[in-house]
């Protein structure tokens, strides 16, 4: 028998389309033409701007040599130009600010769209601070990459091209070294470069693992306080933060001596061409106003050429966040469900069943969790799933989930495989108590929708009165519009909000899982009260790891292999 | 200055503190970064020199020879400064790395010194941002600030100098301009720093809900709400692009304006300059003093926009400080100094034990009993008779009344070190980490770990895993299943034992056999210690030294026997697990 996963994986031999950040960079250019368009129009402007002072203070020292006095018109034009593109340089920042962040936002929007297509086994499998770390911290550098990278480099590059056209119009000779220099710098810069990026990606890896290490702390504080092990976290956190501290070290030398590299090999070629102009060589003849000019320029042509080095450091700082946000969205995706299967058509062609047949399923390759597990809830029965530690109950849930799909036999829902179930139908056909509640930003009546729609004001009153929490509620400061916090609430109204937020679309079917086993206060009986309430006219399926005394009518499966569920 | 440091920061809540810390770097940062700025002057007059020689050349006055030694000279200041340069660039970088790492260690001792009390008030997202982003901002801030105290402070005085020298009715004429920039910027600052924190909150919830949005996802999956979360998502990245946008827009855009300003002063500068070179002004210049003198004005205006830069990145460091200060306290140092005997504790007596939750009602009542090395004891109870509690009292998270000595020592008078030696507590939460099992269960403590792995019957499991005992157990150890978590948390408590044992629950998520088999292992375990074994499942109290009988919070010492005959409760409670029990096998 071939399992759901099998099948699909035919039908899904269509190539979905990759997003990748190039393709996300090309749709926001493709989105924003005006801004693209004021941009470009801003750096043309700027760089224009910026090549002609010069030869407004070449005129003036000319008529100055030659004993006259320099125009009110060339002083007010030479103030005028450094002015303007002064003011042009600032406006091309704007916009170069304001392109970055459309980029970021249609890279995170592209991510968290990725989100909803990764399987299951990616956020088992992922910690979400690191996860999360690649929305914030490597996005970021994107961010960084365009507006202090890419964008700033062309704006660079233009502005050398400029100047270094008007300087082989002033001089020749000068031109010449320029372009013989500028492969030599060229070079230089590689070198930094490809040392610098080996430093920033161990920075980066530091960074998220310290990242992720401060909830980790905040989560087990108890545990380390009470072993006394505040030392060795601290520990811990250093070991993370040291690493990071050595490679910021590393790229930070770099950093250093690049910059003032450059400008000496800059003063240098002032320096030739000055000694070349006095010995009056042919290319390099020119006017002291010429020479002047020529002077500033080598500094701007360098001014340019040292940012495009910081701009270069700002890519290579970003390249390892790209490949880590590339790698993201590259990550395989989970079968799509079958669009076609709507809780109604469920429920209107099959009754509230439950079925596994003979399945089998694995998270590694190695080690089957199930093997040959068949039973059937039937509408309206309510089943326990019983069996050793590891023997795969939870994995029972998550298949019935549609999380996994099995890799042998059938698990369905209604007679529809429960892979294939949209999500969006799911909370129709059943609904779920897990160990842990989930709090969710947001208030206490969104605590039980769970932000849905369908699930209005009064369907999640109605939840709340079964799970015995209503008055609770009511007792809020805001009532059910009372902005969640943990604190509001008690180990076993956590339970009962679970159970509330379960039942709210009255789904026929219910799941529980080890519902009792951390519960100790003084709520557990309306705990039970509330399952009782909840599983009434139910097809209920639930996991106990503990001997308990069914009821009459309820069922107990045994749930086990000889294979641990290791995942 | 690399390796850990042996103490703190001494007062962390002062700015100053770091840069007092960082002193040796700030003194090669001060002497290489005045001999820079001072030098930075040379730049122009060189090259003013040179332009004047040139003239002199070309007029036939002077030999072109004359030019390559003035080249030369050139040269060489060049090299000197620029090394000067690169020596200020790297030590003010090492300030802001270190300043940067003293700062998290600072933050972070804070953190795990805090109370799980005291960190459930705080959002989990804003203290990762607080503590990753912040610290960066702030350490890059200082790093400016330090920066352009040399780069602006000391240049503009350089420069300053210069341009008196040249032609001081000129130079104030000139630079007459330049105070309105630094008025106007001063002025606008606020209206930075404003922009500045929206932004940054606006990061600080973005982080957040991108955290819930990935640590949720599963939950918001199986609901089939991640469409609308994603929208929510959408929703804060726009709030989160238009913040950012306004922010870097009043940070980016006044330094031009104020570089505008600033260069007014070069009308005046030209027209005059130009008299004086011509003899006709209120000094007598050439050509070299003329180019000198220009070059110097316009990098003058240039460093004095920057001036703007200097108060921004101050803004933004103050922004930053004023989030992380707060979490700034004295370096608490590990204080492991004792005079117990750990080997011989002694017997757990409790006596006249009362307990409540500050402003809460009173949970234990009068509660005594004895456990000698060697024993385990059961606590059962009904529903919310306070057996947790009891558990919990031993963390000492809050004060109880009464007494609970071990040996002859009362455990609040004991130090947190003491306590962690001689009480080991295994609540509800596994608490794992993000590491291997084996590490998961050492802490950090070196030894054998397969004799405890056996007494949580987690061996033949951890065997099987990828990399055995080294496996990585997953964030939050997810990688498990919630039995093999349990299993793993109580492993590391038997790991790491102390004389007595609080086990809140440990069987709740395996099953009859695997529980039998695992009081077993604790009871050889177990030989020189006292446990308290906290319980709902009785099936095993029968092989029980003594069972504690909770009920509203009072106790009742006593054994299975006794209290099946006389307590009717705790009887009932038996027989109906009893009774489960034996359906389970015919199952």
């Amino acid at each position: 028998m071939r399992g759901f996963s099998a099948r699909r994986r035919e039908a899904l031999s269509v190539k979905r389309k990759t997003e990748s950040l190039a393709s996300v960079v090309k749709e926001t250019v493709s989105e924003h033409r005006t801004l693209t368009a004021g941009l470009i129009a801003l750096i043309a402007g700027a760089v224009t701007l910026g090549l002609l002072p010069p030869l407004v203070l070449e005129r003036i020292v000319d008529r100055l040599t030659a004993g006259k006095q320099a125009e009110g018109r060339a002083a007010l034009l030479y103030f005028g130009l450094l002015a303007a593109s002064g003011l042009f340089e600032a406006g091309q920042n704007v916009a170069i600010t304001v392109f970055g962040q459309k980029i970021t936002h249609g890279l995170r929007s592209a991510m968290c769209g990725k989100l909803r297509r990764l399987p299951a086994a990616y956020f088992t499998g992922h910690e979400s601070g690191s996860v999360t770390s690649r929305f914030v911290n490597d996005v970021d550098t994107v961010d960084t990459l365009f507006t202090e990278g890419i964008v700033g480099m062309f704006a660079d590059g233009c502005r050398v091209i400029g100047l270094l056209t008007v300087i082989f119009v002033k001089s020749a000779g000068l031109g010449l070294l320029l372009l013989a220099s500028l492969p030599l710098l060229f070079w230089m810069t590689r070198a930094f470069q490809q040392k610098m990026l080996r430093a920033q990606l161990q920075n980066r890896e530091a960074v998220a693992r310290a990242a992720n290490h401060v909830p980790e702390t905040i989560r087990n504080i108890r545990m380390i306080r009470s072993f006394y092990r505040q030392s060795y976290m601290e520990e811990r956190y250093d070991g993370y933060i040291q690493e990071g501290y050595r490679a910021t070290e590393k790229s930070n030398f770099c950093d250093s001596v690049y910059s003032p590299i450059v400008i000496f090999v800059s003063s240098c070629i002032v320096a030739a061409v000055m000694v070349f102009a006095a010995a009056g060589g042919g290319l390099f003849r020119m006017s002291v106003g010429a020479a002047v000019a020529v002077t500033a320029y080598v500094a701007k042509v360098f001014g340019p050429l040292e940012s495009i080095g910081m701009e270069i450091q700002n890519i290579q700082s970003a390249a390892a966040g790209v490949r880590r946000i590339d790698e993201f969205l590259r990550e395989e995706e989970r079968e799509e469900p079958d669009p076609a299967l709507t809780a109604e058509k469920l429920l209107a062609d099959s009754p509230a069943r439950v079925e596994f047949q003979q399945v089998e399923f694995g998270y590694g390759t190695d080690h089957p969790v199930l093997r040959d597990l068949t039973f059937t809830a039937q509408p309206g029965e309510t089943v326990i799933l019983t069996g050793r530690t590891g023997a795969g109950k939870s994995t029972a849930f998550r298949l019935l989930l549609g999380l996994y799909a099995p890799s042998g036999g059938r698990v369905t829902v209604c007679g529809a495989d429960a892979a294939a179930i949209p999500d969006g139908e799911k909370r129709k056909l059943f609904g779920v108590v897990p160990q842990d509640f989930r709090l969710v930003p947001g208030t206490v009546g969104d605590q039980i929708s769970l932000f849905d729609p369908a699930v209005g004001p009064e369907q999640i009153r109605r939840a709340a009165e079964l799970a015995g929490l209503h008055e609770s509620i009511l007792a809020l400061p805001r009532g059910y519009d009372t902005p969640a916090a943990r604190e509001l609430f008690s180990q076993g109204q956590l339970q009962l909000l679970a159970i509330a937020r379960a039942v709210a679309a009255d789904p026929p079917i219910l799941l529980l899982d080890e519902i009792t086993a951390n519960l100790d206060s003084g709520t557990e009986r309306r705990v039970l009260r509330a399952l009782e309430l909840a599983s009434r006219d139910r097809t209920v399926l639930s996991i106990s790891h503990r001997a308990c005394v069914p009821a009459p009518g309820v069922r107990l499966i045994a749930v086990g292999s000889r294979q641990s569920d290791f995942c | 200055m690399s390796g850990r440091p042996a103490g703190g920061v001494e007062h962390p809540e002062q700015l100053r503190s770091y840069f007092k810390m960082e002193w040796a770097p700030l003194t090669l940062v001060t002497v290489s970064g005045l001999l820079y700025n001072a030098g930075l002057t040379a730049g122009p007059y060189f090259e003013g020199q040179m332009a004047q020689r040139l003239f002199d050349i070309l007029k036939g006055a002077r030999a072109p020879a004359s030019m390559a030694p003035l080249a030369g000279m050139y040269l060489l200041t060049i090299l000197v400064v620029q090394a000067m340069r690169s020596v200020k660039r790297f030590y003010v970088r090492r300030f802001a790395n270190d300043t940067a790492r003293a700062m998290r260690r600072m933050l972070y001792n804070s953190l795990v010194h805090k109370s799980r009390a005291q960190l459930r008030r705080e959002s989990v997202g804003a203290v990762m941002t607080r503590a990753v982003s912040d610290v960066d901002a702030c350490a890059e801030g200082m790093r400016k600030f330090t920066t352009e105290v040399f780069d602006t402070g000391v240049a503009l005085a350089a420069y300053l100098t210069m341009l008196f020298v040249y032609d001081w009715r000129l130079a104030l004429l000139s630079c007459m301009f330049t105070p309105a920039a630094y008025l106007i910027a001063s002025h606008l600052k606020t209206t930075v720093t404003r922009y500045g924190a929206a932004y940054k909150k606006s990061a600080g919830e973005l982080s957040d809900a991108t955290l819930d949005r990935v640590a949720g996802a599963l939950t918001y999956r199986v609901y089939g709400r991640e469409p609308d979360r994603d929208r929510a998502y959408e929703a804060r990245l726009s709030d989160y692009e238009r913040k950012a946008a306004a922010a870097n827009l009043w940070e980016n855009t006044m330094q031009p304006i104020y570089n505008f300003i600033s260069l007014a002063g070069v009308v005046p500068l030209i027209w005059l300059g130009a008299k004086n070179v011509l003899g006709t002004g209120w000094k007598t210049w050439d050509i070299a003093a003329f180019t000198t003198f220009l070059a110097c004005f316009i990098k003058l205006a240039a460093k004095s926009s920057s001036a703007a830069k200097l108060f921004n990145a101050v803004q933004r460091a103050q922004v930053s400080w004023s989030r992380i200060r707060p979490f700034m306290q004295p370096y608490e140092e590990p204080d492991t100094a004792t005079e117990l005997d750990f080997a011989h504790p002694g017997t757990l007596r409790v006596s006249h034990l009362s307990f409540a939750y500050p402003g809460g009602p009173e949970i234990l009542r009068d509660v005594s009993f004895a456990v000698r090395p060697g024993e385990i004891a059961g606590v059962t109870g009904p529903v919310a008779s306070g057996k947790s509690t009891l558990g919990r009292v031993f963390l000492c998270e809050s004060p109880y009344r009464g007494n609970v000595r071990i040996g002859e020592r009362e455990l609040s008078s004991l130090s947190e070190y003491e306590r962690s030696r001689l009480v080991s507590y295994l609540g509800h939460q596994p608490e794992l980490m993000s590491d291997t099992l084996a590490e998961n269960i050492r802490l950090g403590k070196s030894g054998d770990i397969a004799p405890y792995l056996r007494a949580a019957c987690l061996e033949r499991e951890a065997a099987e895993m990828p990399d055995g005992a080294d496996t990585f157990a997953g964030s939050g150890g997810i990688r498990l299943s919630g039995g093999q978590q349990a299993r793993t948390a109580l492993c590391r408590t038997l790991y790491n034992a102390g004389a007595v044992l609080v086990l809140d629950d440990p069987f709740s998520a395996v099953d009859r056999g695997t529980a039998r088999e695992l009081l077993q292992n604790l009871r050889e375990l177990s030989k020189d210690r006292a446990v308290l074994l906290i319980s709902h499942r009785l099936e095993l109290f029968p092989l029980l030294d003594q069972v504690l009988w909770m009920e509203n919070g009072s106790c009742t010492a006593s054994t299975h026997g006794e209290l099946l005959e006389k307590n009717p409760a705790y009887a009932r409670l038996f027989r109906a697990q009893e009774g489960g029990a034996e359906r389970e096998t015919k199952n």
